[in-house]
Order: structure tokens, then C-alpha cells, then sequence
């Protein structure tokens, strides 16, 4: 196995491992029987997801009332859900477009799985803006579509509008952009599977796929465009969602920092959740050789960037709020350190700040352990971001005597810890029934390759 | 067939001749020929199109599922009555003895707004929430439909039959009722007395002002209350006179309180200093209030007094001799007013105003009031018959002795035993479940009557829909008892038929008339003991009435449970009053049950902290607790979590306090010494609509210009700078024809909530309930903010009605992604039921959050109270946003109605509900598009600002400044 190996660089892929290698070990997943682990995880998430919808259907049935929220906090769990379901998308996307563009070659052992993750995370999002709805039934009035009101048209002004628009693209171009980065694979799993059901399903979604130097030529040529399509919606989707809030008169909503705050939050979020999803994967899918320390170490260092910049935006609204002079701006800040909510925002500050800058050391960061607990910590802090944004912004704003506060009820908790459930038994299914690793890429990155090119 | 018919007939020769020409001749000879239209040849494609087309046609026709309606229409259309347009009648409101006039709004039959009657020359167009809420009454399921006998249902035949049976031989015979200002049932009484060789009728009031007539019979020789003139009063001083809330005609005081404050267009203001223990809203519109305990409310009285005859004492406190030297410079144009029931301190009353030269100026006691007529000695000698078994038969008219009195249940147990007892209510309540006989009354919109509320003017009360139920007038009652059988049209007719021109009076609603104007009576001094101090052991309690609730008699009404007190804005409940520093002392906090010991009876109650209330005073409210009540036990949305019904563990909302009122035999007296308060250790939520209570954020921070005041010296008559802010939009929007505006005063605005109600009933408000409520779910859409500057201590108060302020740059239209909310061109901010969502955007971005989420379903299964509904309204369903809308339906209507006249829209033909109302006339919409429109020139006033201009959202509502009637060192003005 001696080789043209750089000594400077550690490998991406360790183990020394063959093209056969990869496919034998990323296909074993699927071959084997799902284990206890994974049957637990399932069973829980799909409790979860069942007890969501349970409260979701009673909800719908009953009244937005059964929700905490009252005439001053107008929104609260849901539209934080949303946000923090858009936000965990959005490393997937840079992952599998941005990085691809800056010929990042370590993305390829985790791409495949952080698409997935985008994809499920911006479908546990698109839930949200639905049922927050007083009628959800009538939730496509939000779309311009052809009908016989006059024709009534939808209100281009509303930030609202847009995230329907934000949304609904992000969702098509995320799985389109997957669906075609799947195909080599499924050709791969068709050929390796037998006879049946399962080969004809997998052998019409993988198109005809043959493994040709044209084939390759033109899936490289779709992939690339497709990742040039995709890189403006990691700004622009983030970007509009904080226009919901950046564009309306609430103090502590109405901030031109918005936009790149919450781009930098939601990749942010993301890669922690990505970092969660794959020290997971790695360590009960035996893929340590795929996923290595080296993967997380990456990972890690542009967790601690971007909480940096999150931790500056936070730094920014108060200075903004302190020299604008404006009481209304100013009390909304005091109001987040020290109001009814600080629990919430010292929350927010020490998971999302603080915490993160352990990462500095390497010995943290090369700890799995260590990594994990963090990255658990950054979702949390993340979720309550949006949270302290929403409702501290809210639930004292101009008027004194609309003040009140918040709790969310039983039916909230039950719909976010919905979303998730949603969100792991998407993945978990995804875990057994495709590639959690894009073949076909890694193939491109093993040493072993470089070896033979060389030769 | 051509051999049957094969005559042929020819019109020309053309035509007989043939030829191609002719058909073509014949086609074109007309310049629309529908020969042309047709096809030559229809064929086969186009008859089985044209086929097609038609059974699509039917069939898409058929799919519609029109539903089955079943119109009832007029055979014989009333004259005047035209449908869906509405009719109004002049009448009384009967929600409290005042006497307030009324125009009923009836549509298509049935009554659905009460209006004040703006040539009522008491009201003068003004009503209180709990006469804008009586309306419900009417259609209250719970009346009584027919009389009951020992508690069963019976004919009105059987009743009067075994009545006058019982009647026989029956020697004292006592009519017991509240205060009743009817001539013509006072005639019918006195008629159906005379029968008995000792009848009396005996009259109480559960808010009694009976010490106001034992003293003018002390001093002046006659048992009157007299007429007092606000608006002719310079100086006003009160002691524990609520008169702008609850004390005795508010709404007529309000209107002329604030005739004499109005300093735009009178140049000068009138002073009102108020002396009271809780925080009244006489008191927070004061220009001094001076808290103290109900004990030294008293002894200020006697020092004031002494201060006024001679100048002495000189130790007297500093706010004293103010108030004296005001009153002295004031003389005859002032006005001392004392709500302290003890005869001793209503002496000194009037010797104050007797010594000032008030009698006759701003005390008239020629034309007396009759809105409190109860005598408590009266009542206190009944009780004592009733001990002794010397009654043979009690009628209880309109009044609910047992829930309104100390020793309730003793007394129902006495009622028990008497041969003969009716109650003549509206109401099973807790006195008609101890009568034998139940004869339901009228409710006032049903029946015939008339009101005397002050010498010399009678009010009319017309019937404006037929009796509901079984009921009958008890001016009828009582004259069919007297073996008079007549109705109460009759009645009321003869009674003034010669005296009043009949048709006019009724057009009218009231009339005046030539009392005998008695001789101004002489003032016999009367010496008052000076007052010994006893050392307070314990705390005060002070029992009050709430507006809207009052003594309550209007229990029964959820808008009133659900209307915020105007000071402490808690719903559905009653609670004890503490000072903060009182509770702190306590350790109690908000929401501690407290147990109210030291009196016969005690209670609990959550306790509330109250700024601006004396240390030693504890306040609770009286009219709670009533068996009416208890059907709000399923009021509100019933879902998995709602945490408590509307009512108590009682199972009635609030507790009854009545039975800690003191009873000497000489009068009902509101307050008690003594008093210890016991922490429970249990709490109880308080519904409430706000937290916050002052401008000034937690922690510091600038107070926000949201409520402004000026001084009356400041006071100028230079007009407002208009304040430009650069836009970003472009003025685009031009509003060439109308342009609504609102204008509210807030130095006219007392609080009183009379708005809250009207914009309720008129534009179908629910009622949510308690839980609702808690969770900050109140739907009223407007609402009247309260706030407190000062300390918590001594605190200066400011109500501001806050409604949808209808702004130009709407941030609420901008975020709707469905365009549910868009702007009319006349300046409205428009909601669209049917289109909206339901995403709340909308309301989290009004800076006001005067939007209204229908968060539930809200009940409305009480077929008989949707009667009340507005049918000009929508009834919005669950999902949907709502708000102010400037009572567009209004504006429609005043709208047609000035094009059906011709002529144009006239400033002043539209008056929105709230305005409508309001006693004090604080609010004024009109067209700003207009220079000389009222609502203009008070938008160029120099105290007009408008809320969060700086925000530049450009509201359409303007506020008018509070003006503060004192200078910085506290002298004159």
C-alpha cells in the first residue's frame, strides 16, 4: 500500500482503503439487520412524531388558543420551530454547494448525509408557517396563483410572502440537488442487488445510469450548475427569514444587522447539528474510517467562526441599541439581559458563545465526546435564540400596558418535540435505506486512488 | 306533411319570385336583424355544442348547494318600519335609579343598542357601561317567563287569585324596594297601600345615600337629596364621593363636571380636590387627592368645617386650608360634596355649603334629585317587624334584600315565615327563592313607565318589542291588586295627560314640567359634636361598587364581569384592596388569599395591591358573589388545558361582602374599623387585562411619551406645529373626499368604561371569560389603558382609551401576506374577515396592539342573547384577526342617509359608539379632509399629540393633553 501520500496532510479517508472498501462498507448499513439501537431510536422518534401530530390534529381542530400565545406575543414556539428548522438546513447546503465549489475534498464523507439533514429539516420547517395559521386550510392563498377573486392577488410588500417563495425553492433545489448527487450510488446498489422489487424501484431512480465517461461527464456538469444555483439560496433563504422580523417596527425586531446575523446563525446551527448527526453515524455505522477526527477537527473550527460572528451580531444589537438612543430600542436589551426572559438569553449567550470556544483546544476538539456534548449545547442555544428574538421582543414592546408574558403549553412542547421526531425518523430511515455516504465521491478522495493516478 | 299544408303563402312579389337575393334582402333589412346572429346552417356540430354547453350549464347550476331560506316577510308593513334600516325610540334607562335618557336602537323589531339621548337634560347623551349593558337584559334566558307560587310555575290568574286571598284581612302590608322614581308607579304603590290599614311602602338602597335627606332634615327641615350643579361649581371638594363612577347619577355629574373643566372653551377650570381611602376614579382625576382612612375622611370634614366658619384651626394639614381658601374665594360658586354615610358628617356638609352660599347656586334643593329616595331608618324599622313577626305581607319590588344586606340569611329564614310574601323581579335570585310568590316584571325595554329623576323632569319609558316572556309591568301588578285592573300605558298616560304634551314627550323621551317650586328653606344650624379620634386598632375596611357592577344588580351580565375595573382592570372578580406598603407590611403579595376577620362575618379574598390607597384601608367591592352568577360556570372556550371556569369555588363569581356592611338602625354605612387581615397561604389568580402600570420601564430607563400632560397656566390657545418625518413611501395616496379622524381628550376622559361596553354591544364583541382573560385574551376592541406616575404611594393617574389608530403608514397592512388588511381611501384601516389567515403577523407588528386575535371559537350557543347582535356586524370565526373599524358601519349608514336627503355628509352625522356614549365627550371623530370639522380644529389644539408619532406610522387618532390644574410650588393656578 506504499504510496504518494502527502505527509503533511492526513488522509480523508484512513484505513487504507480500496474502491471495493467503500462500497462494502457504506452498502453494509443497508445490508444488515437494523440493530437494537437504531429499532429504539426509531420507536422513540416515531413516538415523538405521532404525539406532534396528535397535538398538531388537536390544535387544527380546536383553536391557535391552545397555544400560550395572547394578544401582545403573537407568535412564540412556532415561528421559533421555523426558524431554527431553516437554520439547520442551511449547513447542509453550504456543505454540499458552497464547499464543492471551493473544491473543498473532505466534504465529500459527510455531504450526502447533510443534505439529507437539510432536506428534513427544512420539511419539519415548512410545517410551522402552515399550522401557525388561524385557518391553516387556507394556507395556499399565500401562493399567486390564477383564481376567480377578482383576481386577488397576494401582498408582494409582506416578508411572509417571500418566505413561502424562500421556502418552497429552497425545498425543490435541496432535493433536486440530493436526488442527483444519489444517482452514481443507486447505480451502485442496483447492480449489487438482486433480482426483485427492490433492484426494479432502485434501477428506475437510478436513470439508467452506466457508469460511462459520458455519463459521468454530464452528471459532473448538472452537479456543478446545480451547486451554482444553490450557493445564493445558503444567503438568500436565511436572509428573508430575517426579514420577517428586520423589516416590521418591534424594537429588538427592526434591525438592518438581521441578515447576515442569521445567515451566520443558521450555518452556525447546522454545522452543529451536522457535527451531531455525524459523530452518531460514524461511531454506530462503523464509518470511523470515512467520518474521521479530521472531519470533525473541520467541522469544529468553523463551528467556533461562526460563533465568533453570532457572538459579535449580539455584541452589535446592543451597541446599536445604546447609541441610537432610542428608549424603546434600548429598554428591549436591558429587557433581554435582565427581564423576565435573561434566563432564556444567558442561555442563549453561554451555549452559543461561550461554550463554543472550548473548541480552541485541540484535545476538545479531537474528543468525539467532547464535540458531541458541544454540539448539543450550540442546538440549544440556538433554538433559544430565536426564541429570546421572538418573544422578548414581543412581550414588551411600545405600550406598557400591553405587556404580558409567555409559557407555552403542553400542545407546543408536543408539536416542537413533533418536529423532531419528524426530523430523526426521516434520518434514521434515510440511515438504512441509502448511501449515508456518497460513494461514488469518496471513491475520488481515497489515497489509494491519488496512488494509481500517480502510477 | 307538404301535402297537408301546402298552401303557400307570398308577402311580395320578391319573395314569390325566389331567388337568392331575396333571403339576403330579407336579413339585411332591418339594421339588427337576430336572422343574422344565427348561423344559416346550425348543424350538427353546433346543436350538440350548444347542447353541451346547456347540460354543463344545469349541471354546474345544480351543483351549487343553495340553501333552503325561509323569508318572513311583512304582510302588512308597520308604517315607518322599513327592514334593515333602524328605528330608534326615546325611553329611560332603568340600569340604576339615575334616570338617564335613552334612544333604543331597534332593528327589524327587536332592540340592539341603547344610545344616551343627547336632549336629555341630565345625561345629555352620555350612558355608563351598566346602562350601555342593560340591553342584554332583555334577552337574558334566565328571566322568568311566568310567575311562580311556592316555587312552582303557575298561571297569573292562580297567582292573583290566591294573593288577594291572602290579602284579606291582612293588616300591615309592606312593599319593600329600591329607590323607585316612577310617579306612576309610586301611584300604583300608594293606591294598592291605601287598601291596608297599615301599608307602607319602604325603600332602600343597597348604595345608600340616606344620610345625604336625615341630614337636609335636620338642617333645612325637608328629607331631600338635593340636585347637585358640577358644572356651575368652581372649586369641587369631595369627601369619598365617587360621583364621577358610582355615586348617585354619574353619568350626569360627568357630563357637567366636565362642562366646568373644559378650559379650551371656558378659559378656567374648576379645582377638585378629592378626600378619600381607596382610589377612586373621582379620585384620579382629582387635582389634589388627599388619601386618608375612612376615619380621618371624616375628621378632615369637621376641620374643614371649622376651617371655612372661622379659619381656624391653623394646625389644620396644609391640603386643608388650600381646599378652605379655594372654597372661601369660591364662595357660592362652589361645591362641598360628602358621600360619608353619617348623618353628623352630611350636617357638616351642608352647613360648609350653607356658609359658602351653595344652596341654591350649585346645591339645589328646591328641585331635589329623587335618584336616591331610600330611607335606612325605614328599612332598619321593617327588618326589626320582620324580626317580630308583625308583617302579614311583603312585596320586595325590583330589590334583593337578602344579597344586599347584612344578616341575609337571617332575613330570607324571616321572609320564610310570612303568610304572604312576592317578589316582583326580573330574576329568581337569592330574595325571590325565599318568597312564595314570584311575579316577574317587565324588563324596562318591555314595558310602560316613567322616571322623575330630579323635580320638574320626566323621563319617558316606551316599550320597544312585545314581553318575551310571561311577564307583567308591576305598575300593572300592583293596580290589578288595588282591584284597578289597567295597563301600565294607561297608567302612565292618564298620570300626565293635561300636564305633558303626550306624543311630543314621547318623540322626546322626557319632559319638564312645573313642580311646586317649594320656598328656599331656611338653614337651622345644627351643632356636630367634634369627632373623637379613636387610635385605628387594625385596618379600615372601605366596601365600594364597582362601575358596572354596582350593587349588583347587573350580576347577572357577563360584559360587566368582563369589563376592567377602570382603576385595577381585573375582570370577573372581587379582591381586596391594600396599599402596597400595607402589604408589604402583611407580607402578602398579589394574588394571596387574605382572610377578612373583625367583622360579623369573614371572608376571603385574593388580595390586590392597590397604589394610591391609604396604609390602613383595605377596599373590597360590594355586588359580587350573587346567585345570577352562577351560570358563568361555562363561559369561555372549554379545551384541555383551560385552567378554571369564569367562576369561584363558590361556584358564583367574586364573594358577597354584603354582610360586612355596618347596619346601625340609622344608616348602611360603607366602611368598618377593627378589621384584621389573616394570610391563607393559598392563591388565586386575578384576571386582569393589564400588568404594567407605569410609563416608566422596570429598572429605570426614560418614562415614554406616551401619556402627555401640560399645565393649565402652560394652557395656550396656539396651534400644533405639524411635525413632517421624511417618508419613504411616496405620497401617492391622496385622500381628496373624506378622511376620518378621531380626536380623544384625555383630560375629559375619566375612565369610566361607558366606551368599552358600547363598542362591545355594537360591534359584537364576545365575551371570553376568565381564563381567556388571565392569558391576556381580553377581545374588547377598545380598551382603556390606565397608568400611574408617582410613587406607589401617592400616585397621579391618566386613562387612555387606546383603539385601532387607523394609521396612514399601517405596519399592519404592510406584513399581511394575503392582503386581509388594506386601506380604504378615505383613511381606514380595513379588515377583511373572510381573506385573513390567520398569521398574526399583523398584530406583532402594531406598535398599539390594538388588534384582536379570535384565538376559539368563542361560544355563542345562547340563541336568545344573539338576539342582541348587531346584524350590521360580522360575527367573526376562529382564525381570524379583528379590530376597531371606526364603526364603519356607521359611517355607511350616516352615509345613505345623507344621500337619500340629498345632501351632503354633515360633521357630526357620524358618532361613533364610543363617542356616542361617553358622558364626558371626550372622544370626537368627524372628517379631517374638513378645516372646520370639529376633529380638525381639536387636531390643531396645542395639547393634541398622537401616540408614537416618532415612529412615523401616522395614526388617525389624535390625543388631546391632560391638563393639570396646579402650578409647581402647589398654589394658585
Amino acid at each position: 500500500m506504499a504510496g504518494v501520500v502527502s505527509v503533511l496532510r492526513t488522509p480523508l479517508v484512513a484505513g487504507g482503503k480500496r474502491i471495493s472498501d467503500v462500497t462494502r462498507d457504506v452498502c453494509a448499513a443497508m445490508d444488515r439487520k437494523p440493530g437494537a439501537l437504531w429499532w429504539a431510536g426509531f420507536l422513540l422518534s416515531v413516538t415523538m412524531l405521532a404525539a406532534g401530530a396528535a397535538a398538531v390534529a388537536y390544535q387544527v381542530a380546536t383553536g391557535i388558543g391552545t397555544w400560550g400565545l395572547n394578544t401582545t406575543v403573537g407568535w412564540a414556539f412556532d415561528i421559533t420551530n421555523f426558524v431554527f428548522w431553516v437554520g439547520i438546513g442551511h449547513a447542509g447546503t453550504l456543505i454540499s454547494a458552497i464547499l464543492f465549489l471551493l473544491r473543498q475534498r473532505w466534504r465529500t464523507s459527510v455531504n450526502r448525509s447533510a443534505e439529507a439533514m437539510t432536506l428534513f429539516a427544512v420539511m419539519c420547517a415548512g410545517i410551522f408557517p402552515l399550522i401557525h395559521m388561524g385557518r391553516p386550510w387556507l394556507a395556499f392563498w399565500v401562493f399567486p396563483y390564477p383564481n376567480w377573486r377578482g383576481p386577488l392577488w397576494i401582498n408582494f410588500r409582506s416578508p411572509l410572502a417571500w418566505d413561502a417563495f424562500a421556502i418552497s425553492t429552497y425545498f425543490i433545489i435541496s432535493a433536486t440537488f440530493w436526488y442527483i448527487g444519489l444517482i452514481p450510488d443507486l447505480a451502485t446498489i442496483r447492480d449489487r442487488a438482486q433480482a426483485g422489487l427492490k433492484r426494479s424501484i432502485i434501477s428506475f431512480f437510478s436513470l439508467g445510469w452506466d457508469g460511462s465517461y459520458r455519463t459521468w461527464q454530464r452528471y459532473e456538469t448538472v452537479y456543478t450548475l446545480l451547486a451554482g444555483l444553490a450557493t445564493p439560496l445558503v444567503i438568500s433563504v436565511h436572509t428573508i427569514v430575517s426579514w420577517d422580523f428586520a423589516t416590521s417596527v418591534i424594537p429588538g425586531w427592526h434591525a438592518t444587522i438581521f441578515p447576515p446575523y442569521f445567515v451566520a446563525g443558521a450555518i452556525f446551527s447546522g454545522m452543529a447539528m451536522v457535527l451531531t448527526l455525524m459523530i452518531v453515524v460514524r461511531k454506530t455505522m462503523r464509518l470511523e474510517d470515512y467520518i474521521t477526527v479530521r472531519h470533525v477537527e473541520t467541522m469544529a473550527r468553523l463551528v467556533i467562526v461562526t460563533s465568533l460572528m453570532v457572538g459579535l451580531a449580539y455584541l452589535t444589537e446592543f451597541f446599536t441599541a445604546l447609541y441610537s438612543g432610542n428608549p424603546y430600542e434600548m429598554f428591549v436589551f436591558t429587557n433581554r439581559a435582565a427581564g423576565p426572559f435573561a434566563w432564556a438569553y444567558w442561555t442563549m449567550v453561554s451555549a452559543n458563545v461561550l461554550v463554543p470556544q472550548f473548541l480552541w483546544l485541540r484535545r476538545v476538539r479531537t474528543s468525539m465526546a467532547a464535540v458531541f456534548v458541544i454540539s448539543l449545547l450550540v442546538n440549544v442555544g440556538m433554538w433559544f435564540e430565536r426564541f429570546v428574538i421572538i418573544v422578548t421582543s414581543l412581550h414588551r414592546d411600545y405600550l406598557p400596558a400591553n405587556w404580558t408574558g409567555y409559557t407555552p403549553t403542553l400542545i407546543e412542547v408536543a408539536t416542537l418535540a413533533g418536529s423532531f421526531g419528524l426530523f430523526f425518523t426521516c434520518f434514521l430511515l434515510f440511515s438504512r435505506l441509502l448511501p449515508v455516504i456518497a460513494m461514488g465521491e469518496v471513491k475520488g478522495v481515497l489515497s489509494y486512488a491519488k496512488e494509481k493516478r500517480h502510477a | 306533411m307538404a301535402d297537408q299544408n301546402s298552401t303557400h303563402y307570398w308577402k311580395s312579389l320578391a319573395e314569390r319570385a325566389g331567388g337568392p337575393d331575396f333571403s339576403v334582402q330579407a336579413e339585411t333589412e332591418f339594421a339588427s336583424s337576430p336572422l343574422r346572429s344565427i348561423e344559416p346552417d346550425p348543424g350538427r356540430r353546433a346543436f350538440l355544442k350548444a347542447a353541451g354547453f346547456s347540460f354543463a350549464a344545469s349541471v354546474m347550476a345544480g351543483c351549487s348547494r343553495a340553501p333552503v331560506q325561509r323569508a318572513m316577510p311583512y304582510l302588512d308593513q308597520p308604517g315607518g318600519v322599513i327592514a334593515g334600516r333602524p328605528v330608534y325610540y326615546a325611553s329611560t334607562c332603568a340600569g340604576c335609579a339615575a334616570g338617564c335618557g335613552v334612544l333604543v336602537k331597534t332593528r327589524d323589531g327587536r332592540p340592539i343598542k341603547l344610545e344616551g339621548n343627547p336632549e336629555h337634560p341630565l345625561s345629555r347623551g352620555g350612558l355608563c357601561a351598566a346602562g350601555q349593558a342593560s340591553i342584554l337584559g332583555l334577552y337574558d334566558s334566565l328571566r322568568l317567563k311566568h310567575p311562580l307560587m311556592e316555587g312552582k310555575q303557575a298561571a297569573w290568574q292562580k297567582v292573583d287569585e290566591e294573593i288577594l286571598r291572602r290579602l284579606k284581612g291582612a293588616g300591615a302590608v309592606r312593599v319593600l324596594s329600591h329607590t323607585v322614581n316612577s310617579p306612576t308607579a309610586l301611584w300604583a304603590i300608594a293606591g294598592f297601600l291605601a287598601q291596608f290599614k297599615d301599608g307602607r311602602h319602604v325603600m332602600y338602597d343597597p348604595l345608600s345615600c340616606s344620610a345625604i335627606p336625615d341630614a337636609h332634615e335636620q338642617t333645612h327641615g325637608v328629607r331631600a337629596v338635593p340636585h347637585y350643579r358640577f358644572d356651575r361649581a368652581e372649586v369641587i371638594v369631595s369627601f369619598d364621593a365617587d360621583f364621577l363612577g358610582t355615586w348617585i347619577s354619574p353619568v350626569e355629574y360627568t357630563a357637567a363636571y366636565r362642562a366646568g373643566r373644559d378650559a379650551e372653551a371656558t378659559r378656567r377650570s374648576c379645582w377638585h380636590a378629592q378626600f378619600e381611602s381607596r382610589l377612586s376614579i373621582t379620585g384620579s382625576k382629582a387635582d389634589r387627592r388627599v388619601r386618608l382612612a375612612p376615619i380621618e375622611v371624616e375628621r378632615s370634614l369637621h376641620q374643614l368645617a371649622s376651617l371655612v366658619e372661622s379659619g381656624a384651626p391653623q394646625d389644620a394639614p396644609p391640603h386643608l386650608q388650600e381646599a378652605a381658601a379655594r372654597l372661601r374665594k369660591a364662595a357660592g360658586r362652589s361645591l362641598v360634596v360628602c358621600g360619608i354615610q353619617s348623618a353628623e358628617a352630611q350636617v357638616l356638609c351642608n352647613t360648609i355649603n350653607h356658609k359658602l352660599g351653595n344652596y341654591g347656586a350649585t346645591v339645589d334643593l328646591e328641585k331635589p334629585s329623587r335618584q336616591r329616595a331610600g330611607s335606612d331608618r325605614a328599612l332598619a324599622s321593617l327588618l326589626e317587624e320582620l324580626r317580630g313577626g308583625k308583617v302579614d305581607a311583603l312585596f320586595i319590588l325590583g330589590a334583593n334584600p337578602v344579597a344586599e344586606l347584612p344578616g341575609g340569611v337571617a332575613l330570607a329564614a324571616h321572609i320564610r315565615k310570612l303568610p304572604l310574601s312576592v317578589s316582583i323581579v326580573e330574576r329568581e335570585d337569592e330574595s325571590a327563592a325565599a318568597t312564595r310568590f314570584v311575579c316577574p316584571d317587565h324588563h324596562y325595554l318591555e314595558s310602560w313607565s316613567d322616571a322623575e329623576p330630579v323635580a320638574g323632569v320626566v323621563s319617558f319609558t316606551q316599550p320597544v318589542i312585545r314581553p318575551l316572556g310571561g311577564t307583567r309591568s308591576s305598575i300593572e301588578s300592583f293596580s290589578l291588586w288595588s282591584g284597578r285592573p289597567k295597563t301600565a300605558q294607561e297608567l302612565v298616560r292618564e298620570r300626565w295627560s293635561g300636564k305633558v304634551n303626550w306624543e311630543e314627550s314621547l318623540r322626546n323621551g322626557f319632559a319638564r314640567i312645573e313642580s311646586p317650586a317649594a320656598a328656599p328653606r331656611a338653614f337651622k344650624a345644627v351643632a356636630v359634636p367634634p369627632r373623637e379620634a379613636k387610635p385605628a386598632e387594625g385596618y379600615e375596611l372601605v366596601l365600594y361598587p364597582k362601575a358596572g357592577m354596582l350593587d349588583g344588580r347587573h350580576a347577572y351580565n357577563p360584559w360587566l364581569h368582563e369589563l376592567p375595573d377602570p382603576i385595577t382592570k381585573i375582570t370577573w372578580d372581587n379582591y381586596a384592596c391594600l396599599a402596597p406598603a400595607a402589604a408589604a407590611k402583611l407580607g402578602v403579595a398579589e394574588g394571596d388569599v387574605v382572610r377578612i376577620e373583625g367583622g360579623p362575618v369573614s371572608v376571603e379574598l385574593p388580595a390586590v395591591l392597590q397604589p394610591g390607597q391609604d396604609e390602613r384601608t383595605v377596599a373590597v367591592a360590594l355586588g359580587y358573589g350573587r346567585k345570577a352568577s352562577a351560570r358563568f360556570a361555562k363561559v369561555g372556550p372549554a379545551w384541555l388545558d383551560s385552567r378554571g371556569a369564569s367562576v369561584g369555588a363558590n361556584g358564583l363569581v367574586g364573594t358577597n361582602c354584603a354582610g360586612l356592611l355596618a347596619f346601625d338602625g340609622a344608616s348602611l354605612r360603607y366602611s368598618r374599623a377593627g378589621i384584621r387581615i389573616v394570610r391563607t397561604g393559598r392563591r388565586q389568580a386575578l384576571a386582569a387585562t393589564q400588568d404594567h402600570h407605569t410609563l416608566a420601564a422596570p429598572g429605570g430607563g426614560p418614562a415614554r411619551p406616551i401619556i402627555q400632560e401640560t399645565r393649565l397656566a402652560e394652557l395656550t390657545k396656539h396651534e400644533r406645529k405639524h411635525e413632517t418625518h421624511p417618508d419613504l413611501w411616496p405620497e401617492d395616496h391622496p385622500y381628496t373626499g373624506h378622511k376620518w379622524a378621531m380626536a380623544i381628550d384625555l383630560d375629559a376622559c375619566t375612565g369610566c368604561s361607558a366606551c368599552v361596553i358600547a363598542c362591545q354591544v355594537e360591534n359584537n364583541v364576545p365575551v371570553t371569560g376568565k381564563d381567556e382573560v388571565r392569558r391576556k385574551r381580553a377581545m374588547h376592541w377598545l380598551r382603556i389603558d390606565r397608568y400611574y406616575t408617582g410613587t406607589p404611594d401617592e400616585v397621579e393617574v391618566a386613562h387612555q382609551p387606546m383603539l385601532c389608530q387607523q394609521c396612514d403608514n399601517a405596519t399592519c397592512e404592510t406584513v399581511c401576506p394575503v392582503l386581509a388588511t388594506v386601506h380604504s381611501s378615505e383613511g381606514l384601516n380595513q379588515q377583511i374577515y373572510n381573506r385573513c389567515v390567520g398569521t398574526r403577523y399583523c398584530a406583532n407588528n402594531c406598535a398599539y396592539k390594538a388588534r384582536r386575535f379570535n384565538w376559539f371559537d368563542y361560544p355563542r350557543d345562547d340563541r336568545l342573547a344573539n338576539m342582541v347582535l348587531n346584524p350590521d356586524v360580522t360575527i367573526r370565526s376562529r382564525g381570524v384577526m379583528e379590530k376597531c373599524t371606526f364603526c364603519v358601519q356607521r359611517i355607511q349608514q350616516a352615509r345613505l342617509e345623507a344621500r337619500r336627503r340629498g345632501e351632503p355628509l354633515r360633521d357630526g352625522d357620524i358618532r361613533t359608539a364610543c363617542q356616542q356614549s361617553c358622558p364626558a365627550q371626550a372622544i370626537v371623530f368627524g372628517d379631517m379632509n374638513d378645516p372646520n370639522s370639529k376633529v380638525s380644529r381639536l387636531m390643531r389644539s396645542g395639547r393634541a399629540y398622537k401616540v408614537l408619532e416618532e415612529i412615523n406610522v401616522r395614526p388617525a387618532v389624535t390625543y388631546l393633553k391632560i391638563v393639570r390644574n396646579r402650578t409647581r410650588e402647589g398654589g394658585e393656578s
